[in-house]
């Protein structure tokens, strides 16, 4: 054992801690020069797993304390995918630094670094550099940065699974890829929670670079889930109740730990929950909290620093706190709705007993009878360890463009090392040449026609030297790096007092100045907005409305939808396992009186006649992103039958078709609407009519570097060129039809949002399926929620004008003139 | 299809193309053609293909087709001065050389004070102060007094409708007031706004083959 070893063992035992199996197994393996992949529950010790050997490694190399330089030069580049992760990283990664009296800094550098400290990073690189995704690129931006990593030996990867299957975890493949190139050496190490598909992750962690190894956490985590079971049942649920008629139940386990968080699956929940709970316990308004993504990036940290200390009795919050921060003295976790997913559930529960070997306990609240179900399916799934998978992205373009134009912003590149250097990525790993050349002449010339595009040059060549002369150009560039497209979003910000948050436009636009809302735990009145902020004064009372935010919400994974299949079948039969399917019984009773329960091969189609049309509600229980789909789907092939307008509502168990056109249909007619038949052109057309690749066109767009959202201070020069992406795609549509970016706006809509793969799967299993038909005199348990849910799309084969004007009727005119501009 | 109607006692044709034409007067109005934003948008490093030949043609057949003897711009010809690119300079001008016999009136707006002028080669009359001709007058921003028949452009209205159920679209559309009529944009790339109207203003929709009055 090599000396450095044995001071770092001899740190582990002064803190009464011992190495554990996985630990020893990764710092041997980082020691002989290895990458790997270490996957475990989260507070188990990954962080020492992985900090430790670049430190052995130095101090073995520099075994004198004589010699030792003021301060060693970059090592270790530890990557977070979550901005509030990286202080405690640093935090963690320091304390045996400072222990050991090692003359290494650990510095950060993300979107919160000030530029003070970033300009001086650009001089010289700290010992460990903890950063983001967004902020690697960048610093890939600026020229000389290879040189400043000369001694760089290690990557580490934080929280590997959030990244993996999104273009963030592209954009991270990237970088690593030119990194690589630079330093062939260079050893990987990734961290994540448990996935359905770790061969896979740890693939695309290590790219072509090869040789990596798969280490388990061999800490068994114990789970403990309780479900809370209301007294009196919801029958008919509906998205926007939620579950607060378990409010006196959750607020008596309030009372019962020092520190809960209580996460709920939506932004808009968290708000609803909050001020619920304030209203109940008005003594307990200053010790409790919330936390979502769209509050105050400086309340947040004020909450989370209270979290830590332990000073605080309960945090409402949304996903935004799901990832690794060590907050120990969290003892309960309680989840408000369906968790939908069992992998975010284990993390979830892991946010409490985050300590090693300790028990991590969660709270289920169910906001309404089927999520009783869900919940009993989840714990027969964790029972079982039936994991879901995180697929990764194939090649997306708009990534690729922008970092080609980042690559040639810092140091430039060749052609055919480039392209090697993106091939050796996963997700580039089958890149044509013929996309690989349009990506070139994208950054280039502005798409594969040079006629269609004088003037345009973002990249320039000069004898395969591929580089941005324009330093207004790389100064937008810089400003758009990364790959988190948002809604556009309003500032809240109290009148002569402190920013409180975004909202979206929309839910803003929608208010009169007046109005009385709540945002961020305040009961708000709106003053007037100006200059995209929103003016708002607080008031004593919370009434009024609860902001909406569009998407974020979590579809029902495949694999949970699957068990709950099982858990209803079960039902049909008698069989009611466990409290949560005894509590549920009386609701399934009344679905299958009514109705019926479908056996996992029936298709269950409910079709009601209201005052308002005839409506459809139609359940292949496939998750919503299926569903999405395949409602888009069917609505095209009904509606290519009878003119109609159809909109469309969904969710994890079925989708509604809604008409005020009387649509009638017999199994034969259902059958041909299922049909495998036609299958790819159909979906294409109602890509068009759904207006869906429209829609992902948006990220694709602003990724690609068309669109400029415009930053403060940004400046008049930037603000000439906003523009919607929406204009960009009618444009590339009229004058550039051949513009690969469309082709993939297409390729993601069918690949993600349609998921086309499993689509398939969906209609095949239909197709076997027998359909039934059932008319029924009322809204039963699983239409209900179908009927009362935002309507998702509209799909229409009326005239344009029929449809115009009938939708004309509906107009609403404004009470006074607005200001002619 | 066009709509025809009647404001201020005189005869329009909406046309779907986004403008208007004034028959008595043979007059074509058009408002906010922001020629050169591709080429300032290419300038900045962002692709767009180039759209000025397609909106001079579409310009081309609808004065032909109205057999107009007089063109008002409602203002904002250029988008901007980064925008004045070789190409689309050539193409304005070869299409202006070819219509001498045209009467070119310009309105500037917020945008051409910022690019400026037309050459004056190109024979447009550029009118800073506004322009009438009864029993209009002529701006690039809208107007609303009382008494008075404006012509308008500035802020590419366009409606929002909703559907039974719940979403819905946006359309680009021509707004008339009491006193005060804003033309939809007519460059191709252009943006909307959607406005909120008052009751008894008129609302006419464009489609890419139709108009279709909204309050009928």
């Amino acid at each position: 054992m090599s000396t450095g070893e044995k001071k770092f063992l001899r740190w582990f035992k002064e803190h009464g801690w011992k190495l554990f199996k996985f630990q020893r197994q990764a710092w041997h393996a980082a020691l002989t020069g290895g990458s790997g992949l270490i996957h475990s529950p989260t507070g188990t010790g990954k962080t020492y797993a992985v900090s430790i050997p670049p430190l052995i490694e130095w101090l073995n190399e520099n075994p004198k304390a004589t010699d030792w330089p003021k301060t060693v030069p970059l090592r270790v580049l530890w990557i977070t995918p979550l901005r509030a992760l990286a202080n405690d990283s640093a935090q963690s990664i320091m304390a045996p630094i400072t222990d050991l009296g090692l003359p290494w800094n650990v510095e950060l550098r993300t979107g919160d670094t000030s530029s003070a400290a970033r300009a001086k990073q650009r001089e010289r690189l700290p010992s460990v550099l903890v950063t983001t995704p967004e902020s690697l690129s960048l610093l890939l931006s600026y020229p000389g940065t290879r040189e400043k990593m000369e001694s760089l030996r290690t990557i580490v990867v934080d929280e590997w699974h959030e990244l993996l299957g999104t273009k963030r975890g592209i954009q991270t493949e990237l970088c690593l890829a030119r990194l690589r190139t630079w330093f062939p050496n260079l050893k990987t190490w990734g961290l994540s929670a448990t996935l359905g598909n770790l061969e896979e992750a740890l693939h695309v962690l290590a790219g072509k670079a090869g040789a990596a190894q798969l280490i388990s956490g061999d800490l068994k985590k114990r789970i403990e889930v309780e479900t809370l079971i209301p007294v009196d049942i919801e029958k008919f649920p509906w998205a926007g109740h939620l579950g607060l008629n378990l409010l006196p139940a959750v607020i008596e386990r309030l009372e019962q730990a020092k520190t809960t968080l209580l996460f709920t699956n939506t932004r808009s929940q968290t708000e609803i929950w909050f001020r619920a709970l304030v209203e109940a316990r008005p003594d307990w308004a200053a010790d409790i909290a919330l936390h979502h993504g769209s509050i105050d990036r400086q309340v947040r940290q004020e909450v989370e620093a209270r979290l830590r200390a332990g000073t605080i009795r309960c945090v409402v919050c949304t996903a935004s706190l799901d990832l690794g921060v060590d907050f120990s003295p969290v003892e309960q976790v309680i989840q408000i709705g369906a968790p939908k997913g069992v992998a975010r559930m284990l993390q979830r529960a892991g946010r409490s007993g985050h300590q090693p070997g300790a028990v991590s306990r969660i709270v289920c609240a169910p906001a309404h009878a089927l999520e009783l179900v869900e919940f009993s399916a989840v714990r027969a799934a964790i029972a079982a360890r039936e994991l879901e998978s995180r697929i990764p992205l194939e090649r997306p373009l708009d990534v690729l463009v922008q970092h080609l134009v980042t690559v040639a912003l810092g140091s430039g590149f060749s052609e055919d090392a480039m392209l090697a250097e993106v091939r050796a990525s996963h997700a580039y790993r089958n890149l044509t040449y013929t996309e690989w050349k349009w990506c070139l002449d994208f950054v280039t010339r502005g798409g594969a026609t040079l006629k269609a595009y004088p003037q345009f040059s973002r990249v320039r060549i000069c004898e395969d030297d591929f580089t941005v002369p324009d330093a207004f150009i790389a100064k937008l560039h810089r400003m758009s790096i990364g790959t988190i497209t948002s809604d556009s979003a309003m500032a809240v910000r109290v009148l002569r007092g402190p920013m409180l948050g975004t909202i979206e436009e929309s839910f803003i636009g929608r208010l009169k100045p007046g109005a009385k809302f709540s945002f961020a735990g305040h009961a708000l009145e709106l003053i007037r907005v100006r200059d995209m902020t929103a003016y708002v004064r607080r008031t004593k009372k919370f009434s009024g409305v609860v902001p909406q935010w569009l998407g974020g919400r979590m579809p029902l994974s495949s694999q949970l939808a699957k068990v709950v299949r099982r858990k209803l079948s079960e039902a049909r039969h008698g069989k009611f396992i466990g409290r949560e399917m005894q509590a549920v019984k009386p609701v399934l009773a009344i679905q299958n009186s009514w109705s019926r329960i479908p056996e996992p091969d029936e298709l269950l189609i409910e079709r009601v006649q209201m005052r308002d049309g005839v409506h459809h509600f139609i359940f292949p229980f496939a998750g919503r992103l299926v569903h999405e789909g395949l409602a888009a789907l069917v609505a095209y092939r009904v509606s290519k039958q009878i003119p109609a307008t159809i909109a469309i509502t969904l969710n994890d168990y079925g989708f509604a078709l809604l008409s005020g056109t009387p649509i009638e249909l017999r199994e034969a007619d259902w059958q041909k609407a299922f049909s495998p038949e036609n299958l790819l052109e159909d979906l294409l057309a109602c890509l068009n009519s759904a207006e869906l690749a429209r829609r992902q066109f948006r990220e694709i767009a602003r990724i690609a570097g068309l669109v400029f959202q415009g930053y403060p201070g940004s400046g008049k020069s930037a603000r000439q060129l906003q523009s919607s992406s929406g204009l960009f795609y009618d444009v590339f549509t009229r004058y550039d039809p051949e513009n690969l970016l469309l082709d993939q706006a297409r390729r993601e809509v069918l690949e993600r949002q349609l998921e086309i793969s499993r689509l398939g799967a969906t209609i095949g299993e239909v197709t076997a399926m027998k359909i039934v038909l059932v008319e029924t005199e009322r809204l039963t348990p699983l239409a209900f929620p179908l009927w009362a849910s935002f309507v998702h799309a509209n799909v229409t084969s009326e005239k344009w004008s029929e449809r115009v004007k009938r939708m004309a009727l509906q107009l609403e005119t404004a009470a006074a003139r607005e200001k002619m501009r | 299809m066009s709509v025809e109607m009647e404001w201020a006692g005189e005869r329009l044709i909406l046309l779907e193309q986004k403008a208007i034409a004034w028959p008595r007067t043979r007059s074509l109005i058009v408002a906010d053609l922001h020629f050169g934003k591709p080429a300032a948008f290419r300038m900045a490093g962002r692709p767009v293909p180039e759209s000025t030949a397609s909106d001079l043609d579409r310009l081309d057949q609808l004065l032909s087709e109205h057999r107009s003897k007089r063109l008002i711009i409602l203002g904002d010809f250029f988008h901007s001065a980064a925008g004045l690119q070789l190409e689309m300079m050539d193409a304005v001008a070869d299409w202006c050389g070819k219509k001498a016999s045209l009467e070119i009136v310009l309105v500037p707006g917020n945008h051409d004070r910022k690019s400026g002028q037309p050459p004056a080669c190109w024979g447009i009359q550029n009118v800073a102060d506004g322009w009438s001709l009864a029993p209009f007058s002529f701006c690039h921003e809208p107007r609303d007094t009382a008494g008075t028949h404006v012509m308008a452009g500035h802020i590419h209205p366009a409606i929002s409708l909703r559907e039974k159920f719940g979403g819905g679209m946006r359309v680009p559309c021509f707004w008339f007031s009491q006193n005060c009529a804003v033309l939809p944009a007519f460059g191709s790339f252009t943006g909307t706004h959607t406005i909120r109207p008052l009751a008894g203003d008129k609302i006419y929709a464009v489609g890419d083959n139709e108009i279709v009055d909204l309050t009928a």
